[in-house]
C-alpha cells in the first residue's frame, strides 16, 4: 500500500517535471553591462527565428547562480559564463559542458590605492597588507595570476572577500590596500582612486587572459545537438557582423543597460573569436583555452573538489564546426 | 556500516519514543484541563522523536540509507544511467517522453516559418520581377519539406538504415536478455574495477567501471547503443531527389542579387529577406524530417529496450524509486554524479567527516580554524582596550632612525607600543577560529543592543517625551530589513569587525526597545501605585516594581534577538569576508561545494541552539514566577 502511494508520488512528480521540460523554450543566461555583439541578435529575435522558437533570456549576477540555474534546470544555455565559476561546477562533477568561447577580455584588473606607492616594480609590499579579492572569480584568477608572476606569496597577503561594488568602496575609504574587481561601473570607482598594479601589456607580457565561456546543461546538448548549433551560428553571424560594421552599437548598449560610450569602451578590449579561430587558436592542443583551463583548475581546486586530471571531458567543440 | 548501524538505531528509538508517548498518554492521571500550561510540561520522549525524525529524514532524502544498505546499487545505476545516456540521442526524437514526434515539430516550425516568409515578402516591397522569383524559391522550400515527408519519395537506402538501426537495437535487446551477456570479465578489466573506492569513498562521487553482473551488462550494452545513436543521428533525409531539388533552390537564391534601392533602410530590410530564406534553407537542408511511418521500427525497439532493461534493473529500479527519493544518478562524460537531493543535500556521514576535517585545526577554512586556541601576549589584549590616540598626546615626536642604523625609542614611542602591545608579556591562550570570530560578532550585537535599548525601551513606556521623540525614528528604522543597510554600514565603518557588530546592533537593538517599551507599559498600575503608597522613591519603584515586570517581555526579547542575529550574520560576513561562518558559506557557496554549505548551516543552527538553551535556563532561574502571576 505504502509502495504503491510512493509510485504514484514519484510518477506523479516525473510527469510534472516532464511537463515543466515540454513547455520550456531555450534558455539562456546572460549578463547585463557585459555588451556583446549577440545582443543585437538577441534583440533583433535572430535566435528565436533561427531556432523557431521562443528563446527566453535571464540574466543573472554571477556564473555561479547560472551554475546553480542550470543545475535545477532552468536554464538550458549560459552564454559568456566565467571560466571560473564553470571550472568549480566541474571539479564539482557538475554535468555541465563548455562549448564555446564567448568572449576574451582583458584579465580582471587589481587596482592598488594612490598614495599607497605600490607598483607591479614593488608589489612585495602588499605582503601583510590588506586586500578586497571577490573570492573564485575570474578576478580571483587573475589576482593569483598576477601574484604569481610578480612572485608574491598570496598566503601572506590578507584577502578580504569582497564583492566588487563592496571592494571599490573598501579602496576609496582605504580599508584595503588594493582592490581586485569586474564590471564597468565598479572598476570606473576604483580606478578613480587608484592604479591598475599590471599594465596591459604587463599582463599580456606575463601571458594572464580571462575568458568567458558558453557552457550548457549535458542533457540539453545531447537531446538538442541542432539547437545547440544554431545558437553558436547565430552568435558567430552577429559577431561576424558586429566586426564589419558597429552600426548597431545603440542596441547593444540598451540592452546591455549601458551608456554608448562605456560600451564602445568596453567592447574596444574584447575579442569575440569567430567560431573557426576557437578551433584552430584556442581548443587545439596548446591554444589559449586548452592552457587557461588547466591553469584555472588547478588553481581553484580543493581537498574536496581536486582538478580533473583531464577538463577534455567537460569540453565539447564539436557544435562550433 | 556506522550508518546502517545507526539508521537502525534511529528507527528503534523513534518507534520506542512514539510507543512510550502513546502509553504515558493513555495511562497518565493528570488534573490538567486542555488549556493549562503544565500539560506541555516534560516529555522528553517527543524531543527523541522529533529530532529521529529529521534524522531519519536526512539519512533518507540525501540517500545515505541507500548507499548504506545497497553499496553496489549507486555503481549499478551509474552503468543504467549509462544506457539511458547513450540511448538519450535517439530516444529525444521520439515522443516517448515528449508529446510529440521531433519531425513533426521541426515540420511545423519550418512550415511555420515559411508562411511567414511568404506574408512578408507582401510587404517588402520588392520590383515587380523580384518578387515573383522569392516567392518561387521559398514555393520550392516547401515542396522539398513536403517531399521529407513522402514515403513514396524517400530514398530506399534511407529506409534501409532505419531498418538497420531497428534491428541492431532489436539484437542488443536480445542479447541483454541473455543471462551470460556480455560473457566472462576480463581478467584485468575486472582487477580495474575492483581497485575503485567505493560509493563516496575517494574523491570521485561514485566508481565508474562496472563491478557486478548487472553493471557489466549495461555498461556492455551502452558501449554498442552508443554507436547506434552516432549511426542514427548520421542519417539524413538527403536521398538524390531531395539533394537535387534542394541544390537548385540554393543556387537560386544565392545568384538572386538584390537589386540597388535608393532607401538604405529597405536595402537592407532585403538583404535580411535573402538571409532569411537562408536560414531556413539550412534548416530543410539538415534533412531530420521523415515520413512518420518510416521511424516506426525505430521507435517500437526503443520501447522494447524500455522494457527489456527495466526487467534487467529488477529491484534496482525500485531501489532507485524508493530509496533515492528526488532525484537520480545521472552519467557524465567520464563520471556518474547524483543528481537532485543527493547532490544538494550531502550526506550525514559525508556532512560529518567534512565537519571532521574542517576542526582539525591544522586544516581549518582558508587558513583559519573552525574553533582552537593561540597563545597570545597579555599586552595584546590589554592594548585593545588602550586607544591608539594615547601617544599622540606625549610631548616630542617619533624618534628617526640615526647614523648607526640604531633607533632609540623616546617617551612618544614608548607609550605607542605600549598602546598597540608591542613589548614583552606573558601569553595566554586565546580562543580564535570561525566559530569564535562569529560568536563574538553576535554577542557583542546583542549586548550593545541590550545596553542601549532597553533603558531606551523602559524610558520611552513611562515618559510622554521619549515616547513621542523617539518613535517615529524606531518604527522608520525598523522595519528595514538589514541587509539593505549592508552598503551604508560598509561606507560609513569598513571592513572591519565594528561594521558587521553595527548591523547586528541595529536588528538587536530594535527588538529590545519595543520588548523594554511593552514591559514597561504593561505593568499593572495597582503595583505601582501599591509601591508609590508604601513610599518608594521614583529610582525604586523603576528598579523594584517595572523591571521586574517587564523582565518576561525583555528576557523574550533578548531570545527573539539571538535568533534575528545570528540570521543576520551571513549577511554580515558577506560584507568583507575574512572569517566567520557566513563568510565560509559564502565562498563554499561560490565553489559549489554543498557538504560544506551544510556544514555552516548545521553550525549556524547548532549555535542558535544552544544560545536558545542558554537563555531558557535564564529565563527559568529569572522569572520563575513568569505564568502564574
Amino acid at each position: 500500500m505504502i509502495m504503491k502511494k510512493f509510485i504514484q508520488i514519484s510518477s506523479v512528480t516525473l510527469a510534472l517535471s516532464i511537463a515543466s521540460s515540454a513547455i520550456a523554450d531555450v534558455n539562456v543566461a546572460f549578463f547585463l553591462e557585459w555588451a556583446t555583439p549577440n545582443q543585437v541578435a538577441k534583440v533583433e529575435k535572430s535566435y528565436d527565428s533561427a531556432l523557431g522558437e521562443a528563446v527566453n533570456w535571464t540574466n543573472f549576477d554571477t556564473g555561479v547562480q547560472m551554475t546553480e540555474a542550470m543545475l535545477s534546470g532552468d536554464i538550458d544555455i549560459s552564454y559568456s559564463q566565467g571560466l571560473a565559476p564553470f571550472i568549480n561546477a566541474i571539479n564539482a562533477n557538475a554535468p555541465i559542458k563548455l562549448i564555446a568561447v564567448a568572449v576574451q577580455y582583458p584579465a580582471n584588473d587589481c587596482v592598488v590605492r594612490d598614495g599607497e606607492g605600490i607598483d607591479s616594480s614593488n608589489a612585495a609590499e602588499l605582503e601583510g597588507k590588506a586586500v578586497a579579492v571577490p573570492l573564485s572569480t575570474m578576478a580571483d584568477y587573475s589576482f593569483r595570476m598576477m601574484m604569481r608572476s610578480l612572485n608574491i606569496d598570496v598566503n601572506k597577503i590578507n584577502i578580504i572577500d569582497q564583492a566588487p561594488a563592496d571592494a571599490a568602496v573598501s579602496l576609496a575609504d582605504g580599508n584595503v590596500v588594493m582592490a581586485c574587481g569586474y564590471g564597468a561601473n565598479s572598476m570606473a570607482k576604483m580606478y578613480e582612486v587608484g592604479k591598475a598594479l599590471m599594465t596591459l601589456e604587463e599582463k599580456e607580457a606575463a601571458g594572464i587572459i580571462s575568458f568567458d565561456v558558453v557552457s550548457v546543461t549535458e542533457k540539453f546538448a545531447q537531446e538538442h545537438p541542432d539547437k545547440v548549433r544554431t545558437f553558436l551560428e547565430v552568435t558567430n553571424q552577429a559577431n561576424l557582423e558586429f566586426a564589419a560594421s558597429q552600426e548597431k552599437i545603440a542596441v547593444i548598449a540598451d540592452d546591455a543597460g549601458m551608456s554608448v560610450t562605456d560600451a564602445q569602451k568596453q567592447m574596444s578590449e574584447f575579442v569575440f573569436p569567430s567560431n573557426e579561430q576557437q578551433l584552430n587558436e584556442y581548443f587545439n592542443s596548446g591554444g589559449l583555452a586548452d592552457i587557461a583551463i588547466k591553469v584555472v583548475g588547478n588553481a581553484f581546486a580543493t581537498p574536496e573538489n581536486p582538478a580533473l586530471d583531464d577538463y577534455g571531458v567537460a569540453i565539447d567543440t564539436s557544435f562550433l564546426k | 556500516m556506522i550508518v546502517s548501524t545507526l539508521t537502525i538505531v534511529l528507527v528503534i528509538l523513534l518507534i520506542w519514543s512514539v510507543y512510550y508517548g502513546r502509553n504515558i498518554v493513555r495511562t497518565e492521571k493528570t488534573d490538567a484541563v486542555f488549556g493549562n500550561p503544565s500539560r506541555a510540561l516534560r516529555g522528553w520522549h517527543w524531543v527523541i522523536a522529533g529530532a529521529t525524525s529529521i534524522m531519519l529524514l536526512w539519512f533518507y532524502f540525501s540517500w545515505d540509507i541507500a548507499r548504506a544498505f545497497i553499496p553496489t546499487s549507486g555503481n549499478e545505476l551509474c552503468q543504467v544511467a549509462k544506457l539511458n545516456r547513450a540511448v538519450n540521442p535517439i530516444r529525444a526524437n521520439f515522443p516517448l517522453d515528449n508529446r510529440l514526434l521531433r519531425g513533426t515539430l521541426l515540420l511545423q516550425r519550418d512550415k511555420e516559418q515559411i508562411q511567414l516568409l511568404q506574408q512578408q515578402l507582401d510587404k517588402m516591397n520588392f520590383a515587380p520581377d523580384e518578387s515573383p522569383e522569392l516567392r518561387s524559391i521559398i514555393k520550392a522550400m516547401d515542396g522539398v519539406l513536403t517531399a521529407q515527408t513522402d514515403p513514396a519519395k524517400i530514398d530506399p537506402q534511407i529506409v534501409a538504415q532505419f531498418d538497420n538501426i531497428a534491428m541492431r537495437i532489436s539484437y542488443l535487446v536480445d542479447q541483454m536478455s541473455v543471462p551470460n551477456y556480455p560473457g566472462k570479465p576480463d581478467f584485468t578489466e575486472q582487477a580495474q574495477a575492483m581497485k575503485q573506492s567505493d560509493w563516496g569513498a575517494g574523491t570521485i562521487e561514485l566508481p565508474v567501471l562496472p563491478m557486478t553482473d548487472r553493471g557489466r551488462k549495461f555498461a556492455a550494452a551502452s558501449l554498442v547503443m552508443h554507436q547506434i545513436a552516432k549511426d542514427y543521428m548520421a542519417i539524413r533525409n538527403n536521398g538524390a531527389t531531395i539533394t537535387k531539388q534542394l541544390a537548385e533552390i540554393r543556387t537560386r537564391y544565392q545568384n538572386f542579387v538584390v537589386r540597388p534601392v535608393e532607401d538604405a533602410a529597405i536595402m537592407a530590410q532585403h538583404k535580411r529577406f535573402i538571409r532569411q530564406i537562408d536560414k531556413i534553407y539550412k534548416r530543410i537542408d539538415d534533412g531530420k524530417i521523415f515520413p512518420p511511418g518510416l521511424t516506426q521500427a525505430v521507435e517500437a525497439a526503443l520501447i522494447r529496450l524500455d522494457q527489456e532493461q527495466h526487467r534487467q534493473q529488477g529491484t534496482l529500479f525500485y531501489i532507485d524509486a524508493l530509496i533515492m527519493p528526488g532525484g537520480t544518478i545521472m552519467a557524465g562524460n567520464s563520471a556518474c554524479s547524483e543528481q537532485g537531493a543527493g547532490r544538494w543535500l550531502p550526506k550525514p556521514s559525508d556532512t560529518f567527516k567534512t565537519f571532521l576535517r574542517l576542526a582539525d585545526p591544522a586544516v581549518g577554512y582558508k587558513g583559519t580554524p573552525l574553533l582552537w586556541y593561540e597563545m597570545r601576549p597579555v599586552a595584546e589584549i590589554v592594548a585593545w582596550v588602550i586607544p591608539d590616540w594615547l601617544p599622540e598626546l606625549m610631548p616630542g615626536e617619533y624618534p628617526r632612525h640615526n647614523s648607526q642604523g640604531i633607533i632609540v625609542n623616546n617617551i612618544k614611542s614608548k607609550t605607542y607600543n605600549f598602546a598597540t602591545g608591542n613589548y614583552n608579556s606573558l601569553s595566554v591562550p586565546f580562543p580564535i577560529g570561525h566559530i569564535w570570530d562569529s560568536v563574538v560578532r553576535v554577542l557583542a550585537g546583542l549586548l550593545l543592543g541590550i545596553i542601549f535599548g532597553v533603558p531606551l525601551g523602559l524610558f520611552m513606556g513611562l515618559s510622554r517625551f521619549a515616547k513621542g521623540y523617539f518613535d517615529p525614528l524606531i518604527e522608520l528604522y525598523r522595519p528595514v530589513p538589514p541587509l539593505a543597510w549592508a552598503p551604508l554600514v560598509l561606507t560609513i565603518f569598513g571592513i572591519h569587525d565594528d561594521g558587521k557588530i553595527f548591523l547586528l546592533f541595529m536588528v538587536a537593538f530594535a527588538i529590545m526597545v519595543i520588548s523594554a517599551r511593552t514591559g514597561a507599559t504593561g505593568t499593572q498600575l495597582s503595583k505601582v501605585h501599591a509601591a508609590h503608597s508604601l513610599g518608594a522613591s521614583n529610582w525604586q519603584i523603576l528598579r523594584q516594581v517595572i523591571l521586574p515586570n517587564s523582565l518576561p517581555e525583555i528576557l523574550t526579547g533578548i531570545r527573539i534577538a539571538i535568533g534575528v542575529c545570528w540570521g543576520t550574520l551571513v549577511a554580515a560576513e558577506m560584507l568583507a569576508g575574512t572569517t566567520g561562518i557566513g563568510f565560509i558559506e559564502n565562498v563554499a557557496r561560490k565553489q559549489s561545494d554543498y557538504e560544506i554549505i551544510w556544514v555552516t548551516i548545521i553550525l549556524l543552527g547548532v549555535l542558535g541552539l544552544l544560545f536558545d538553551l542558554i537563555m531558557r535556563w535564564v529565563i527559568a532561574r529569572a522569572i520563575p514566577w513568569r505564568g502564574k502571576g
